[in-house]
């Protein structure tokens, strides 16, 4: 997909981001421009826009738990006057892609300028191949020199034209110290019958296949029919025998608080989140997987304005407050893995335990321990729908 | 003017009234439904795109694949609806019968659930049932649920959650035929020596079938294709077709087969619609 | 006399009393049970309301902590849900005025006028009503993602979910009106026109305030729908979030103790205005 924008596809894009049914969709329509309501289309205007309409997944923002806002957004639009619309409606990657792919595949904008998509999923490289995304303005985001170098590259967007990584995290097991002894392995998840009933799966393929190859002894960065198999079948046994109680994406979390679960299998950055001291979370003893999640423009998005913000949270210390909150003015940070240089010393400032705590600032020993899944098998079709089944059967 | 014109032309008025009403189901209601036929004979998924082939296979993919899923749906369902109706009988009768000034309030109770957010019911459920709350400990000490077992995510709670949320589909057409009883002719029964029970039975039952008919209907329909209870309150063995076909649509983009389910679904409805439509007398129906 | 006494029958023990108290139990069995019915009905909405004004520690509503008004005080401290309980109820009103006059027209050109085509038309309001509620958001979504086919590309939002919204409701107004308008006393208006009225006099004094009830009914029940559906609105919605998309979204991290608060006031709310109702109705009956 070539980056030059026709006539047709501009005006095309304009219609379809403006309400096209009002008389001023219509109007803005005829003109060719940026219509009534959201943002302006189109990627070469170099002008703010009034409100900034992010998708992101939950507990995925620093929070002001008592007034329920985000601190970050509110000094966001402070500096630049522009009101952050935050959604967290992002559950799982494939149902929000489930969503949003329909409109994409017509040219139509979905509402929004920025999303956030795991690259353990088949999902942000589809969206770079099908042309659905925008390219960044990367005049706009000078501090894109402060992303971590490990992330400058990856296979499926090379010079990061389209995404910028939000936070990266690892996949683990968490437990309830109250309900349980320690959980640390999936063998113990799947196969302790003392936790029958009481532990879930994450319902992404990646995430959940990676832990139980690496159980099986098998490679998850190399994956082969006879080791997906294997990893299924081990899957499988635990739901046919009532040991797995649900497949879940986030919303492991309310259960494992209510005590309706005793553990699960989760990422790591939501369980320091969830603020109970009693819930532990751990990577595997057979190892974990890591992955990223990327902010992404999907078409019909403000460019610039979502590039000054990806401009905004690249500055460390924005990143280091975002990531370990502050205590003193009652904010909670994300907790996950920033992508920022710097933002470490800057979290030291703010909240000292967290930036010492290796789950958020990981030690090389847990790099070591971590595992990226193969990125063939996130497209194989047959897997994907082998997985559908199994979680949704 | 107007009027004149509907003088002259007597036959139009029905079909001007209907026109607009028709005109919008068929438009948003038939042609969505002819598109989905479209879809169900094509193959694809989110990757590829999707081809028109008459891929009458995944009709077949269907019912081979989520035959499971399907008996399951409609055996919730079934159990669902008779549940409904044992339990919603009773009241329906006391109401009618018994209701007197009161009548009017009492169905405000019965409808006013129906006021909260289906969702919000069905969350609130799970509160009630979690595993360490005062129902499940309770039913723990009465040995109705074996200790350190659990009530939510299992087809217990889902079945209880789809026959609670269609509580008053079921109650409210029962009430509605009880009600047009005339009490005389149980009377009328029992004057000719047929005991209370007898007289119910032959008498207040039949009389009151229209209301059984509706209420049937009006909750095995919905219920069949639910997937909020199986999601909220299941566990992926309970999982039931509507799970499987929002799946389909929504996650993995496989439509093609996601329509057929859907068809299938509809077909397998309408047809025990008929067959009980049949069993009872049509005119109950749509008449 | 005392011969007569003699044969009177002795005063009734044993079996008979037994007979008397089942009698007694049967009479209120019946009752007891119901109202255990209503309160196994009511069970959850109490559960709703009472945490509504519950102050949890942390994000998770689910066990009692303390009281407070704070909730119902700062009922739109959540962001988003009242652009949320806003589009909800902007929906529902004009959905349901819609259906709800499509439907009218429909029930009365069923009941009043004999015309080719009412079988079909029949099954035709009927079929929504047999459909289930995925098969009709999924095919709906079908059409609006190839509206493209026909001229204009629709946009999600505000406009397919009220598309959305009317259709479903049509079915269940003329439902509701039909079964008034069945046992419509058609001699009040034919006095009306031999008295020198017109049709559309006859109908606008005459059949339309009796009929009112259940256009009000109807109206009523369409809002109810409308303003509860999740399946449908969730397949045509694109980004544009209800209330009950809120609330589905708000239970994957916890739904904050705000979702019960709107849950506590729409419910309040209908509850009073069908109080209210009932009341007219029962003035209305002692008057009649």
């Amino acid at each position: 997909m070539t980056d030059r924008i026709t006539r047709k596809v501009f005006l095309r894009r304009a219609a379809a981001s403006g309400s096209i049914l009002t008389v001023p969709g219509l109007l803005a329509a005829c003109g060719g421009g940026g219509g009534g309501g959201g943002a302006s289309s189109g990627a070469t205007t170099q002008q703010l826009a009034k409100t900034l309409r992010f998708s992101n997944w939950t507990l995925y923002m620093d929070r002001d738990l008592k007034n329920h806002t985000f601190p970050s957004l509110i000094e966001f639009q402070k500096k630049y006057g522009v009101h952050v619309d935050y959604m967290q409606d992002v559950n799982d990657n494939a149902s929000f892609y489930g969503k949003i792919q329909g409109q994409l595949s017509k040219g139509q904008g979905i509402g929004r300028d920025i999303i956030v998509m795991t690259d353990n999923s088949p999902f942000p490289a589809l969206l770079v191949k099908k042309g659905w995304v925008e390219k960044l303005d990367k005049s706009a985001i000078p501090n894109i020199k402060n992303l971590v170098p490990v992330q400058r590259h990856p296979a499926w967007d090379p010079n990061r034209d389209y995404s910028l990584p939000w936070q990266s995290g690892f996949t683990g097991i968490a437990y309830n110290e109250r309900l349980t002894d320690p959980v640390l392995s999936i063998d113990d998840l799947f196969g302790n019958p003392k936790l029958k009933g009481k532990v879930t799966c994450l319902n992404e393929m990646g995430d959940a296949l990676s832990l139980v190859m690496l159980a099986n002894g098998d490679d998850p960065s190399h994956v082969t029919d006879a080791t997906f198999n294997r990893a299924m079948a081990k899957i499988k046994k635990a739901v046919d025998s009532g040991q797995i109680r649900q497949f879940t994406g986030n919303d492991y979390a309310p259960p494992l608080a209510k005590g309706d679960l005793s553990a699960a299998m989760s990422w790591s950055g939501d369980i320091p989140q969830l603020d109970a001291p009693y819930i532990h979370w751990n990577l595997p003893t057979d190892g974990g997987d890591t992955w990223t999640d990327n902010m992404l423009i999907p078409t019909g998005g403000n460019v610039y304005t979502a590039s000054v913000y990806m401009n905004y949270v690249y500055d460390p210390q924005v990143q280091g407050l975002m990531e370990a909150g502050d205590p003193k003015r009652n904010i909670t940070g994300i907790y996950y893995i920033p992508p920022v240089i710097g933002a470490k010393e800057a979290a030291l400032k703010f909240n000292p335990p967290v930036a010492k705590n290796t789950d958020i600032f990981p030690t090389p020993k847990m790099l070591d321990n971590v595992h990226l899944f193969d990125p063939t098998a996130l497209t194989n079709q047959k897997y994907l729908t082998a997985w559908q089944n199994l979680i949704s059967a | 003017m107007g009027l004149g014109f509907l003088h002259r032309h007597r036959g139009t008025t029905p079909y001007l009234l209907l026109l607009p009403g028709l005109l919008w189901l068929g438009v948003f209601f038939l042609v969505p439904l002819g598109f989905l036929v479209y879809q169900s004979l094509q193959s694809g998924n989110f990757v590829v795109g999707y081809a028109f082939h008459w891929a009458w296979s995944n009709y077949w993919d269907s019912v081979k694949g989520y035959s499971g899923e399907f008996e399951r749906s409609f055996e919730y369902a079934g159990i669902a609806t008779a549940l409904a109706l044992i339990v919603s009988y009773p009241v329906a009768y006391w109401i009618a019968f018994r209701g007197g000034r009161w009548k009017n309030l009492l169905l405000l109770f019965i409808v006013a659930p129906f006021f909260v957010t289906y969702l919000i019911r069905t969350l609130a459920w799970q509160t009630i049932l979690s595993d360490h709350g005062f129902v499940v400990r309770s039913l723990a000490t009465l040995h109705l649920v074996a200790h350190g077992g659990r009530v939510l995510n299992t087809a217990v709670a889902v079945v209880a959650g789809i026959t609670y949320n269609f509580l008053p589909f079921m109650a409210l057409p029962l009430y509605v035929s009880l009600e047009q009883i005339d009490a005389r002719l149980i009377e009328a029964a029992e004057d000719l020596y047929a005991s209370k029970l007898h007289a119910f039975l032959r008498v207040t039952v039949p009389l009151s079938l229209p209301g059984i008919v509706a209420g049937t209907l009006l909750t095995f329909i919905p219920a069949a294709g639910d997937f909020i209870n199986a999601q909220l309150l299941g566990s992926p063995t309970n999982h039931m077709i509507g799970n499987v076909i929002q799946s389909k649509f929504l996650e993995t983009g496989d439509v093609p087969v996601a329509a057929s389910m859907s068809f299938i679904l509809m077909a397998i409805i309408v047809v025990m619609v008929l067959a009980y439509a049949r069993a009872v007398g049509t005119e109950q129906l749509t008449g | 006399m005392s011969t007569v006494d003699a044969t009177l029958p002795a005063r009734p023990s044993g079996p008979a009393a037994a007979a008397r108290a089942w009698a007694f139990v049967r009479r209120h069995v019946l009752t007891v049970y119901s109202l255990l019915f209503f309160a196994y009905l009511l069970l959850p909405i109490g559960v709703v309301v009472v945490f509504s004004f519950n102050n949890p520690p942390g994000q998770f509503n689910y066990t009692w902590h303390s009281f407070t008004w704070n909730n119902w005080r700062y009922w739109n401290g959540v962001p988003g849900i009242q652009s949320a309980i806003e589009l909800s109820l902007e929906i529902a009103l004009i959905a349901s005025l819609i259906a709800t006059a499509l439907g009218t027209m429909i029930a009365l050109a069923l009941v009043r006028y004999r015309f080719r085509g009412r079988a079909g038309t029949n099954i035709l309001v009927f079929l929504p009503l047999s459909t289930p509620e995925i098969v009709l958001g999924a095919s709906l979504l079908t059409l609006f993602l190839n509206s493209n086919l026909i001229g204009f590309t629709i946009q999600f939002g505000f406009w397919t979910i009220l598309i959305a919204h009317v259709m479903f409701c049509i079915s269940f107004a003329v439902v509701t009106v039909k079964a008034r308008l069945i046992g419509f006393d058609r001699h009040l208006e034919e006095a009306a026109m031999d008295l020198g009225a017109n049709e559309w006099a006859t109908f606008v004094k005459v059949t339309l305030p009796l009929i009112a009830p259940a256009i009000l009914a109807a109206l009523l029940l369409c809002f109810a729908i409308s303003i509860d559906d999740f399946v449908v609105t969730y397949f045509n919605a694109g980004s544009d979030v209800t209330f009950p998309i809120f609330v589905w979204g708000a239970a994957r991290i916890g739904a904050p103790p705000q979702v019960n608060v709107i849950g506590t006031a729409i419910f309040a709310i209908a509850v009073t205005f069908m109080l209210v109702n009932v009341f007219l109705q029962d003035r209305r009956a002692k008057a009649a």
